[in-house]
């Protein structure tokens, strides 16, 4: 058996304008594929991702080569595998629970919604990524993290700014510094919240982490709560903005989800026409084999879920946004014991909850002019821009 | 081996054998059973692993606890007495001839 061939035509910035071509040609040709110019060996196929994924022990997440831990100063639960993983991300379990999202969190999200739509200006081209999708991503998490005192925009400017320290694979010194400056910002707000639920506990993540029986290092609350900031904003927020675009370029399909009111197929299909993660790494800790190609000990892969998400051993057409698809598994949430602790909360704030009250409160919403839309991104990936006009 | 029966929600029959001590969530992902997508690896966390225990068997395999009823209000589809997040059900020996049914969907 050999190594996985080498794709060196592949620069990052093509992956981050434009990779869903590359990635097709890559499921034909070299489904498994060393990437110098990412410095990683590439899956494309869905089954390759989610068989990776769901193997922890010989697929790690504990890779200390990346910058993650000096982005977010900790050593985070999503680095970590096993038992030590598994408390960490209890701890903060219970606000997710079903009942917290149906009593406290999707209650409070309507209100927000409500109040940011309210801000709208009526017939004007309104562009809803700084305006809405943004803001109320950044509020729901503010309010069910503990640390309802953090503006949208502080919560903005955190959650880029651990993103761009967390993917600064170059090393370069502006994204840690920006990172440096947030982590003292969030450390201060955090720390002062912390006192006021240990007096008044209620059912946000740092509350229920603090005041649990036995509970985990303050450093690792902190660590959680970044983690959220960190990969609890963008996703929502670039999904939705990418099922406005699909529903409004689709307007029969807008028609038939309107008639049935199954929103959460237009969500689903938002997330797996263009997954909000696109990839994720994992460490190989013995040598294996994957499709044929040998994968040394040492080497790391990346599941590209974008990819996995148009493989045409899944869908047919995968390249079409269709919200009128027979619903077929998609690995945008991930899988295995990583798989997106905010799964539910989004399925159910963006999908459930926000979508109706949108095309509700704007029925005649026009995307006059969808080229204007600019989609970017390799690690994460949504439009940048949604300029709709407003009716 | 035991052997299991899954229905699928259009009626579409896969019979399988199944490893003692394996879930049934991994049995079905094993034989490529559709319509269980088990996001979570068997973690209890995603709720896209429900099944109905048919009719007695609901004895052999015993029904959700507090737990698993919590997560099972996740799921998509009507809850009832026979709902299992299949990977938390254990497969033993005397469950040769199980059958369980697959809701319409899973998310
Ligand atoms: C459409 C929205 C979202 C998408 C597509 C998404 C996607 C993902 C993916 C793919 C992972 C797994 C990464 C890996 O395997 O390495 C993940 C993990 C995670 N997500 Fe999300 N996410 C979304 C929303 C949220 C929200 C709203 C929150 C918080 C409230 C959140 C919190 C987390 C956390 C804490 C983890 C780490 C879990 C762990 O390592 O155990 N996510 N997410
Ligand atoms: S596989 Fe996730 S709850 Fe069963």
């Amino acid at each position: 058996m050999s190594l996985a061939p080498v794709n060196d035509s592949v620069t990052v910035h093509r992956l981050i304008d434009d990779p869903y071509p590359v990635y097709a040609q890559m499921r034909t040709h070299t489904p498994v594929v060393q990437v110098p110019s990412v410095k990683r060996t590439m899956l494309t196929k869905a089954e390759d991702c989610r068989m990776v994924k769901d193997n922890p022990a010989l697929f790690s997440s504990n890779d200390p080569t990346t910058p993650m831990e000096k982005a977010f100063e900790a050593h985070t639960l999503m680095r970590k595998d096993g038992e030590e993983h598994l408390r960490e991300r209890n701890a903060m379990m219970p606000t997710f629970s079903p009942r917290n999202l149906k009593t406290i969190w999707g209650p409070m999200y309507e209100r927000y919604a409500a109040e940011y739509l309210d801000r709208l200006p009526r017939g004007e081209v309104v562009d809803l990524f700084p305006t809405l999708a943004g803001p109320l991503a950044a509020r729901i998490l503010a309010e069910c993290m503990g640390i309802p005192d953090a503006s949208d925009e502080q919560m903005q400017f955190w959650s880029q700014a651990l993103i761009d320290g967390a993917g600064n694979f170059g090393w370069f010194d502006e994204p840690f510094e920006r990172v440096a400056r947030a982590n003292k910002e969030m450390n201060r707000v955090i720390e002062a919240n912390a006192e006021r639920v240990k007096a008044a506990p209620d059912q946000s993540a740092l509350s229920v982490m603090l005041n649990a029986e036995d509970p985990i290092p303050w450093s690792q609350i902190v660590a959680n709560i970044k983690i959220a900031i960190g990969g609890g904003i963008n996703e929502p927020r670039d999904a939705l903005l990418t099922i406005i675009y699909g529903l409004l370029s689709n307007p029969g399909q807008l028609e038939e989800i309107r008639a049935s009111g199954n929103w959460s197929a237009a969500f689903e299909e938002g997330v797996r026409w263009v997954a909000p993660i696109q990839a994720s790494s994992r460490l190989v800790l013995e040598d294996t084999e994957i499709r044929g190609c040998d994968i040394p000990k040492g080497t790391v892969v990346m599941t590209i879920q974008a990819s996995a998400n148009h493989d045409e051993d899944v869908y047919e057409n995968g390249h079409l946004y269709d919200a009128l698809r027979k619903s077929q598994p998609h690995q945008s949430f991930g899988s295995g014991p990583h798989h997106c602790m905010g799964t539910h909360m989004a399925r159910m704030t963006v999908g459930r909850l926000l979508l109706p009250i949108l095309f509700e409160r704007f029925p005649n919403m026009r995307l006059e002019n969808p080229e204007d839309v600019v989609w970017r991104g390799f690690g994460f990936r949504g439009p940048i821009n949604m300029p709709v006009r407003l009716n | 081996m035991p052997r299991i029966t899954f229905i699928a929600a259009d009626g579409a029959e896969t019979v399988v054998d199944a490893g003692e001590g394996d879930s049934l969530m991994q049995v079905a992902r094993a034989h490529n059973v559709d319509g269980i997508l088990a996001e979570c690896g068997g973690e209890m966390m995603c709720s896209t692993c429900h099944v109905y225990v048919e009719g007695d068997w609901l004895d052999r395999t015993g029904p959700a606890d507090e737990d698993e009823r919590d997560m099972l209000d996740f799921a998509p589809c009507e809850i009832t007495d026979a709902s299992r997040l299949s990977c938390q059900v254990k497969i033993t020996d005397d469950m040769d001839g199980l059958v369980v049914r697959l809701p319409e969907r899973q998310v």
